[in-house]
């Protein structure tokens, strides 16, 4: 069985580059010293998840201000709404707004903002999440499929040719809400739509919540992967089976307990024992921006670890 | 402290640059100075060229610095009183920030480093990683000087346990997570785990400190919880954890919510009678039509459930929107007032207030705000005859 780590989601920024966008806000400094900022922070964490050992690399999306916002920011048809609370958390997101019909400036939305041969990981929002978040009269699944469509698409087709190898789709509303309905062909029409002919390993990623009730039905998607959230799953309820690997979220995105890399290594391998699954990722629960940089810098260096050890482990 | 549509603050009012830059190692601008001289003439201040010419001097030594804190607490006494308001407090110009505040004078908690509210917004979250304790009561001094400058009621604004604990980490209660309990088990222990844990902060941190504020002549005092329904499914600690407050003080208790969907608070809130008010923030769901039909005042449809708890609290009812920076005519305040009066029938539990604190609007746009909120107060209590 193939193992492979990365990270994912919204990466906490340093407190340099929290002090300088709050400087910019503030007018007390100008663009480009914050664009240095986040250029720092982005080799940084290139640098934190090379020295780890992941496999994929990512940008840490530094520049969003949520899962949403570039992609509202940078369509026709979409605007930014009212400031609401993300699920059981302190933290806040604008509501996207569906004004009209949609279309995307997909230069606009950084993803995969890292170069230099390493496999990149383009992280996206599930379209479920997306159609679900937004505010909009009409049916949430045609939504849904628009957005994948309209939106999604651009920006993941531009981001496998700048060298993405893995799309990740965050997905933190079905597992905390539970499906609103029978949703699931819609969802793989959706996820059909973002990804059809592209050359790239699509997993879909659940958390803040059990997956385990729909876990067959999250195999059924289209995609290479599934991926749930330990800390929220009830995984003696997962059944094995099924030809989809699975991203096990086993390092905590809300919690600023550093997990131990054996504690990891040994809840993995149990895991992985009973499901057998045709192949892991290991990735923590949600993303790390509900954590500080120090922090979710200590998380990056455990999952390095617990990877390296089970990696040994299933060989 | 009560009557008939008693009008007051919620909490801050954003702190005037004159005030925050030479605390943040910053430079005064002749405008900020201007900005001082002419807040200090518009609001009658006492004596305010005393503060520009400490502003003239720029020597921020420790006494200067407190010296700075106290006109600014002064001129938001002022700006509250000249507004016309009932009962008062200064807009927390003496404290950092409602959470950094309370955990920066307790035991038992760590920092932890920035952590996103929203888009450039960041807090320091702590962790409680020892069980928590009160450093030393941490409103006394600011109270007492206010209590000293004016003679209008105080209502002084205190950052909630709840809301404390939903803010921090957690490292000593819950210990981490075990990943190989059966979820149901770990939800268990975790449940467990936040509930001492809050309970602690109001036992053991807020409490002493209402106490030694009580001890100091405090008679209103409003427990803040922005994060109460953050977690639906703890309501029932969010008042456990306000009644283990207050429970035996002698002092009236009113608490602030803040834009939640406020039908979860019930029937969880049945539970926490020591609450005499609840100011709550409504105008930000309304509409800015006149008039007292329940198409105008949708924004006001869930006073109906406070009207009918049990203990009968009175109910702050936000009239002014925080969030923008559009002036209600005073018509619109009387309005909503008058539906919330009618709901109520009775306008002794009807108060009147700002949807939360002001902090977020420039002083000018919040005086003329609470402008409008006075005169349109005035313009209900004709129309009720009070």
């Amino acid at each position: 069985m193939r193992l492979e780590a990365y990270q994912h989601g919204i990466y906490p920024r340093s407190e340099r580059l929290v002090r300088a966008t709050r400087d910019l806000d503030r007018g007390r400094t100008n663009e480009a010293s914050v664009q240095d900022e986040y250029r720092r922070d982005t080799d940084e964490l290139v640098a934190i998840q090379r020295a780890a050992g992941l496999d994929y690399l990512y940008d840490g999306q530094l520049s969003w201000q949520d899962h949403f916002r570039p992609f509202v920011e940078h369509s026709d048809g979409l605007a930014t709404g009212a400031l609401t609370r993300w699920f059981d958390t302190n933290s806040f997101f604008r509501a996207p707004v569906v004004t009209g019909a949609l279309s995307i400036d997909a230069p606009g939305v950084p993803v995969a903002g890292v170069g230099g041969g390493d496999r990149l990981v383009a992280c996206l929002p599930s379209p479920y999440a997306f159609s679900r978040a937004a505010q909009v009269d009409g049916d949430r699944d045609d939504l849904m499929l628009d957005l994948a469509r309209d939106v999604l698409r651009p920006v993941a087709a531009r981001a496998v040719a700048a060298g993405a190898a893995l799309l990740h789709f965050e997905d933190p509303w079905l597992a905390y809400f539970g499906p609103d309905g029978d949703v699931w062909s819609a969802l793989g029409k959706s996820i059909e739509e973002v990804r059809a002919g592209l050359d790239v390993t699509v997993v879909f990623h659940t958390y803040f919540g059990d997956a385990a009730p729909f876990f067959d039905e999250l195999r059924g998607l289209p995609v290479d992967a599934v991926g749930f959230d330990l800390f929220a799953t009830d995984t003696d309820a997962l059944r094995p089976g099924g030809d989809k690997a699975c991203l096990l979220g086993c390092f905590d995105g809300r919690s600023s307990v550093v997990e131990r890399p054996e504690e990891i290594v040994r809840i993995v391998s149990r895991l992985l024992d009973r499901l057998e699954p045709p192949g892991c990722f290991l990735s923590s629960s949600g993303d790390l921006q509900l954590v500080s940089e120090q922090l979710a810098r200590r998380k990056v260096e455990a999952l390095g670890e617990a990877a390296a050890a089970l990696k040994e482990v299933v060989a | 402290m009560n009557g008939p549509l008693l009008m007051h603050e919620v909490g801050s009012l954003g702190k005037p640059a004159w005030r925050v830059k030479p605390l943040a190692g910053g430079e005064l601008t002749p405008d900020d100075v201007a900005d001082a001289r002419a807040w200090g003439e518009r609001l009658g201040v006492d004596d305010h060229e005393q503060l520009v010419e400490l502003l003239d001097r720029g020597e921020w030594g420790e006494a200067e610095r407190l010296e700075l804190k106290r006109w600014s607490s002064v001129y938001a006494l002022r700006f509250f009183e000249s507004a016309g308001l009932d009962v008062i407090y200064d807009g927390e110009q003496q404290r950092s920030e409602m959470y950094a505040w309370t955990v920066a004078h307790a035991t038992g908690l760590e920092p932890r480093g920035s952590v996103r509210s929203f888009d450039n917004k960041y807090y320091t979250k702590s962790a409680v990683v020892d069980r928590v304790g009160l450093r030393e009561p941490y409103h006394d001094d600011e109270f007492s000087f206010l209590r000293s400058v004016t003679n209008t009621p105080l209502k002084v604004p205190v950052t909630g346990a709840y809301t404390v604990g939903a803010w921090s980490f957690d490292e000593h209660y819950s210990k981490g997570v075990d990943l190989s309990l059966p979820l149901a088990a770990r939800r268990e222990k975790s449940a467990a785990a936040r509930r001492e844990m809050i309970v602690d902060i109001a036992r053991n941190v807020i409490r002493p400190n209402l106490e030694s504020l009580i001890a100091l002549g405090a008679e209103w005092i409003q427990l803040d919880e922005p994060a109460a329904s953050t977690v639906p499914d703890e309501l029932d600690l969010v008042v456990e954890s306000f009644n283990v407050t207050v429970e035996g003080l002698d002092a009236y208790f009113s608490t602030h919510l803040c834009f939640s969907d406020y039908e979860l608070f019930f029937p969880a809130i049945d539970g926490m009678s020591g609450c005499r008010q609840y100011a709550v923030g409504f105008a930000n769901y309304d509409t800015r039509e006149l008039g007292l039909s329940e198409d105008a005042r949708c924004g006001y449809a869930i006073i109906k459930k406070f009207r009918d708890l049990d203990y009968a609290p009175a109910l702050g009812v936000g009239v002014i929107d925080i969030h923008t920076d559009f002036v209600e005519p005073p018509e619109l305040v009387r309005d909503r007032i008058l539906y919330a009066a009618e709901v109520f029938g009775d306008p002794e539990r009807v108060h009147v207030t700002p949807d939360c604190g002001l902090r977020t609007r420039s002083w000018d746009v919040a005086y003329r705000k609470l402008e409008s909120m006075v005169a349109g107060t005035e313009m209900a209590k004709a129309s009720l005859g009070i």
